[in-house]
């Protein structure tokens, strides 16, 4: 259970999450949305503890964040950023390995067997099993979101959070990735995953979180969340007559 | 110890058997050989262990030091163009022992030369300690890098400008150029207990590097410590850096090519490239003290001299190569 309560973080001076609290618990799949610069990567950087705190907690289960160590911290959440570089030509699977760094630093190559199970068994549920042995620099940008996504899920924590998972996925792989995160949320895992497609949001996901200028403005069910209100006042869309969204005006 | 490690201890041996062979007196290689295992007459041992080998000893450990600090800064930095000289380490390691020799303390023992190298080394290390545990990211300790190199130069100059004894412009010179001859046992085991927690310090760092790769943010999140093992590596480097330039005075490249070389051959991975660029970097000085020791000049040609001509056309080549792949 992840509680976070009057969340406040300050980038240059200005506020960027602005008194946010939510809650994520085992089992529940939980979009954020928003329009650009409402805060959301801040929000999700701060509770993964790679961005400093201006105010407000962020809570563990009874633990407060600030007090728990960086391996238990790792051990507990994993987080997949934004922007997702790779300094070095590194096979798939060393990338993957990675996700088990707090349990065994090693490459794929010198894992244990238990670990090396894990990696391969985190590949096949991203569907680049077969990316294993090529080199990353080589991969597509979509092969690419899907090896980081293996290393995501191979990670012993039992929360995740994703920004953006689903940006340079083609439409089939946005859709099973969306299934996979669905699955592992039924396994027991809280997952949280910052998207901008609404639809695939109100889709998979059990409740969404829609946050504009720093501040939670909706939290509930996709139905109530992504209310028309809410469409047309932060999103500045509605709903088309054919069912999809349009721009509102 | 993996099986390339395996291959590179036994081609380094091998240069070693080589380098025993190689030199300015004239020796049949039976008679060499015979000494290496301690056998022949008097003069010929002496020949083979009290000059030669130590000789290729000093060479082998200063490539190994310097190949083992860049691969740690690379991975450190992100960047397959650093080495100890970018950080600044070398620069004022250098300006150290500059200001032992122009002013006349380098006379007063044999130990203050490479005390002064590795406190100008650790000069530069407490500067980008304190930026590191500021919280300075590698982009700002490369720039801080950048500004030692040059602020060492001017130092430089501007010792040498006050210098007492002008005479000493030729040991400046010798020594700026790098060179291993007429080193004993003596110079290696004086520089030894500094190569050698300089190396360790470095390794613990390794599983940290390898974290590293992908950033900062997503290594934090995966339990690593970023900032430890900055620490680690910019301690380790610098008593490296420090104690190879106490030894054979700067030596650039090695610490650039090494690395670049023996990359594709640990799969890219940061933690496995180090030993191995160690010994490799120390293979390529071996390489080169041979060269200068058989090279039929007048003056024997100094073996950073060596190092840059064989060096500095694969690092032009590397970085070419990176442009056009970042293009």
């Amino acid at each position: 259970m992840i509680s976070v309560s009057g969340l406040v973080v300050h980038l240059g001076g200005k506020p960027v999450v602005d008194g946010l609290s939510f809650s994520l618990a085992p089992g529940e799949f939980v979009a954020m949305a928003g329009p650009n610069g409402a805060g959301k990567s801040t929000a999700l950087k701060a509770v993964a503890g790679v961005t400093p705190i201006t105010s407000g907690s962020v809570r563990f289960g009874e633990a407060d964040a600030d007090r728990i160590s960086r391996s238990a911290r790792a051990r507990t959440l994993a987080w997949l950023p934004q922007l997702r570089s790779v300094a070095w030509n590194l096979r798939a699977e060393d990338v993957v390995a990675l996700g088990r760094f707090i349990e065994s630093p090693a490459p794929y190559d010198r894992l244990g067997t238990a670990d090396r199970a894990a990696v391969d068994a985190a590949l096949v549920k991203s569907d680049a099993a077969h990316l294993a042995g090529r080199s990353v620099q080589a991969l597509s940008g979509g092969e690419q979101a899907r090896v980081h996504l293996a290393r995501l899920l191979v990670s012993p924590a039992p929360s995740l959070l994703l920004d953006e998972p689903c940006a340079s996925l083609d439409i089939s792989h946005q859709l099973s990735l969306m299934q996979t995160l669905s699955n592992e949320a039924a396994s027991g895992r809280a997952v949280m995953v910052v998207l901008h497609d609404l639809e695939l949001a109100a889709r998979y996901c059990s409740r969404v979180i829609v946050m504009d200028g720093g501040r939670k403005v909706a939290d509930g069910p996709p139905d109530a969340s992504l209310s028309d209100g809410v469409l047309r006042r932060v999103f500045a869309v509605q709903r088309g007559p054919s069912g999809g969204l349009v721009r509102a005006g | 110890m993996t099986r390339l490690t395996m291959i590179l201890v036994l081609m380094s041996a091998a240069l070693f058997a080589l380098s025993a062979l190689a030199g300015t007196a004239p020796m049949p290689i039976s008679d060499t050989l015979a000494a290496l295992i301690g056998q022949g007459d008097e003069a010929g041992r002496t020949i083979v262990w009290e000059i030669r080998i130590p000789r290729a000893a000093a060479a082998f450990v200063v490539g190994a030091a310097l190949g083992l600090a860049g691969a740690a800064l690379q991975g450190l930095l992100q960047n397959p163009l650093a080495e100890p000289g970018v950080l600044g380490v070398s620069a004022f390691s250098a300006l150290g022992a500059v200001i032992a020799i122009f002013f006349g303390f380098a006379a007063l023992s044999p130990l203050v030369l490479p005390l002064a190298a590795i406190l100008g080394a650790a000069a530069a290390t407490a500067i980008l300690a304190i930026a590191s545990m500021r919280g300075a990211g590698s982009v700002t300790l490369l720039l801080i890098g950048v500004g030692l190199s040059s602020l060492a130069g001017a130092l430089m100059s501007l010792a040498m400008n006050l210098a007492p004894n002008p005479y000493s412009l030729s040991d400046l010179v010798n020594w700026m150029m790098g060179s291993v001859a007429n080193r004993s046992w003596a110079d290696t085991l004086l520089a030894a207990p500094a190569l050698l927690i300089g190396a360790a310090l470095v390794l613990i760092a390794g599983p940290g590097l390898r974290a590293l790769s992908l950033g900062e943010e997503t290594a934090t999140s995966l339990g690593a410590d970023p900032r430890r093992t900055r620490l680690l590596v910019i301690g380790g480097t610098s008593l490296l850096a420090g104690a190879s330039v106490a030894t054979a005075g700067t030596i650039g490249f090695v610490g650039i090519v090494a690395p670049h070389i023996m990359r594709p051959y640990v799969k890219h991975d940061p933690q496995s490239l180090l030993v191995p660029s160690a010994l490799f970097a120390g293979m390529i000085l071996l390489v080169a003290d041979i060269s200068v020791r058989i090279l039929p000049l007048q003056q024997e040609l100094k073996l950073g001299v060596a190092a840059a001509l064989l060096g500095g056309p694969v690092f032009i080549w590397i970085a070419a190569r990176l442009g056009r792949s970042a293009a």
